[in-house]
């Protein structure tokens, strides 16, 4: 029953394409009609993720700050608990004027969201959603995660460019500044995943999270020092990456009046909005994959449950998470993010790709998990502390006045 | 799909070399920017085509990620105004005499590369995991290479910020 | 227990403790959603004044008398009365017309303190808006008479009070026409005899 359960999308279309097969349908049209049910459907459920987290997000912000969120809009005089935002929010985005500053650079204007939504997509392609339900499983996969990735940081400047306004210049500047730099820890903490696992193929990092140790712990990177510290790494930097709380410097309307997306309206920003979520849950499925195993169930008796709502469950933990953070934490200053970026977490990911070596050529017994823990832990402690030394609050001293 | 075969490479190259022609032509310094930028993606899909999609996504990853925006940083942070109708200064020869020395670059990069020993051998099949075997390769026979490159980036990168820091008062 | 990062660890407890008490602690979400849930508002509380009138009938049992103090009294002068009148020209204790317009009225509360009647009080309704700017924002005397009841209703302890002062002074002018009536037969009789 559960098997049924699980093979039911690949046997779906299994059987949709045996279909149109037994009506003569040349092969090579099989081909482009499985590979475009495929990419509809991962496109159709990540929109609707984007959806339903628009509204969540909006709903759990709401709660932390002691308010309701969103809970009029239903249809049909069902409130449904405000469920039906989303719909509304984009009929909203829609009907609005579409205003282009009279001196913007019109075709970089224009093309900046769809130069930002189509890597956003595309790396939706190497991500494992389930047992053997990857769309496109190549060797080398997270490097094309990050080669793929690295487009956005093109559309925002050209958003910033093309708005001709020096607020949207200023925050594209920032906005890139902090993209490069944060693409750095981003991208050593996925290797120390690959390189534990013994290759770039994502399927065969969430393999290597298999099986279960003692016959009860799952044996996922992030329950080993070095693979938690890799887990944070990687998370603190996708949200840098996505510019999401704490370091929306680049679209906070306090700072720079939204920055780089200063003069878009309707539906570019509806695009640029949906990029950032579909990428924020792009870059959550490859933490998943690369840390928290995947489509792998946590416990043994669990592996009733499907992969996919395995991953999906996993994925949406890690969003909550996200939009968690981002009730708690203020927003980071730009010299503090970067400061950050380059003093605090680069150092961590070299100390986690150093403890990960040692644990694996230490033997991987529990003289090598003591020892990954104090490579990763000292270098820690201190950072930490010089850190909290640099900024802590003193008594403020006046260079020009007695 | 045999016969679409080629045009995965054509076709990418195609667009790379008009990218290439119009970065070079354009007037408005963040277009011309903008086309190199494409042309360096055309080029990774032209790798990929190939078959070597590993160079093809460091190509993306790097050229894409990293050098456009070091492009992009050095125009923005240099020449904030409006960038219409930038004139090179030195036009003295004009598009005739550079196309001239375009072409003579080309034939000689092309007896070159039709000369070396590399132009007779037959390819050899990719390898099945690309990946793990071009690591084998630099960490086994190049890996003296490899560590002087390193040692240079690192030398680099400290200069960089050598030059870069402020003098304390 | 001072590691670094553990004032972020402490603020996601105190967030996901927010988060969690909002479903179950009632003072920790303290949103009234307004159609549904009204504002308890405290008992003096006022918006605009309106009439009291006694027992069943509005125009037969409405206490003003047309004095015109209120008129006087008023601030921006938003009150506009005219005396009754009979058939004969005489003038009557009632308002013909009694208007208030209370997008100029300011809520001061002068025109109940000084009424000798007890007859005008200030309403709770702040419910009034309407989509014109000027004539429904014109009360007249059709819609500010309100029975006694109303008033007990939303201002008890003022109505109990004002209640008792009408009874005593009822009593008063009672016992004040029951000594005339006693008073008035002794020089009759003196007068016959």
């Amino acid at each position: 029953m559960t098997g049924v359960i699980e093979r039911a999308p690949v046997e779906l279309l299994g059987w949709f394409l045996g279909l149109l097969g037994s009506f003569g349908v040349p092969s090579w049209i099989l081909a482009v009609v499985s590979a475009v049910i495929i990419i509809g459907t991962i496109i159709g459920v990540f929109l609707g993720l984007f959806a339903l987290t628009s509204v969540m997000e909006r709903k759990i912000l709401a709660r932390v700050q002691n308010r309701y969120g969103p809970n009029r809009v239903g249809f049909f005089r069902w409130r449904l608990c405000g469920l039906f935002q989303p719909v509304a929010d984009g009929i909203k985005m829609i009907t609005k004027e579409d205003i282009v500053p009279r001196t913007a650079d019109k075709v970089v204007h224009f093309l900046a969201p769809v130069v930002m939504m189509i890597p956003a997509l595309m790396v939706l392609a190497v991500i494992p959603y389930g047992r053997d339900m990857v769309p496109a499983d190549l060797d080398a996969g997270i490097l094309y995660f990050f080669a793929v990735g690295a487009g956005t940081e093109v559309a925002v400047f050209m958003a910033g460019w093309g708005s001709n306004n020096k607020y949207s210049v200023l925050g594209a500047m920032r906005a890139i500044a902090q993209m490069i730099s944060y693409e750095i820890p981003l991208v050593i903490a996925a290797i120390i995943a690959a390189m534990i696992a013994g290759s770039l193929s994502p399927s065969a990092i969430v393999a290597a999270q298999g099986g279960f140790a003692f016959g009860f712990v799952p044996q996922w990177f992030v329950l080993t020092p070095w693979g938690f510290t890799a887990c944070l790494v990687f998370y603190i930097a996708a949200l840098a990456e996505s510019n999401r709380s704490p370091f929306d410097l680049p679209e906070g309307e306090s700072e720079l009046v939204a920055g780089h997306l200063t003069e878009y309206s309707g539906f570019k920003y509806a695009t640029f909005f949906m990029a950032e979520y579909v990428g924020m849950f792009a870059v959550c499925g490859m933490l998943v994959t690369l840390f928290l195993g995947g489509w792998q169930a946590p416990l043994p008796f669990l592996v009733i449950i499907p992969s996919w709502c395995w991953f999906l469950g996993k994925i949406c933990f890690v969003a909550v998470t996200m939009v968690w953070v981002r009730a708690t934490l203020p927003r980071l200053r730009i010299d503090h993010l970067l400061a950050f970026a380059w003093k605090f977490l680069l150092p961590m990911s070299f100390a986690a790709f150093f403890s990960a070596a040692c644990w694996h050529y230490a033997g991987r017994g529990p003289a090598a998990w003591i020892l990954s823990l104090a490579i990763v832990g000292i270098p820690y402690l201190i950072l930490g502390k010089s850190f909290s030394n640099r900024f802590a609050v003193s008594r403020r001293t006046y260079q020009f006045s007695e | 799909m045999k016969f679409l075969g080629d045009w995965f490479v054509v076709l990418p190259a195609a667009v790379l070399l008009l990218a290439a022609g119009a970065s070079v032509v354009m007037r408005n310094l963040i277009h011309a920017a903008l086309c190199l930028t494409l042309s360096f993606i055309a080029l990774g899909i032209v790798f990929i085509a190939l078959g070597a999609e590993f160079v093809g996504l460091v190509q993306l990853l790097v050229y894409v990620g990293a050098v456009a925006m070091v492009i992009v940083f050095a125009i923005l942070l240099t020449r904030p105004d409006r960038l219409e109708k930038s004139r090179t200064p030195f036009s003295g020869l004009g598009p005739a005499g550079g196309a001239a020395a375009g072409l003579a670059a080309l034939v000689v990069l092309l007896g070159f590369i039709f000369s070396s020993p590399l132009a007779k051998k037959p390819l050899p099949a990719p390898a099945s995991a690309p990946a793990a075997a071009i690591g084998e390769a630099l960490m086994g026979d190049h890996v003296v290479a490899l560590i002087a490159i390193g040692v240079l980036l690192t030398a680099a990168l400290v200069g960089a910020a050598v030059i870069a820091m402020e003098d304390k008062p | 227990m001072n590691f670094p990062g553990s004032g972020i660890v402490k603020g996601l407890a105190v967030t996901a403790r927010n988060f969690a008490g909002s479903y179950f602690e009632k003072d920790r979400l303290t949103t009234e959603q307004y159609p549904e849930e009204r504002p308890v508002l405290p008992e003096n509380s006022r918006s605009f004044p309106f009439l009291i009138y006694d027992g069943e009938d509005p125009e037969s049992g409405m206490r003003c008398v047309s004095c015109k103090i209120c008129e006087k009294e008023c601030p921006p002068q938003c009150i506009f009365i005219v005396q009754d009148r009979d058939a004969a020209g005489k003038a009557l204790k009632r308002p013909k017309v009694f208007d208030i317009d209370i997008s100029v009225c300011m809520s001061c509360q002068i025109c109940v303190e000084v009424c000798p009647f007890e007859s005008i009080r200030m309403d709770q309704d702040y419910e009034l808006s309407a989509f014109d700017r000027f004539a429904p924002l014109l009360l007249d005397k059709s819609r500010l008479l309100k029975p006694n009841s109303y008033y007990r209703r939303i201002h008890p302890t003022e109505a109990a009070e004002t209640d008792a002062r009408v009874e005593s002074e009822r009593k008063k002018k009672a016992a004040a026409a029951a000594a005339k009536e006693a008073a008035k037969p002794a020089p009759a009789t003196e007068a016959a005899t």
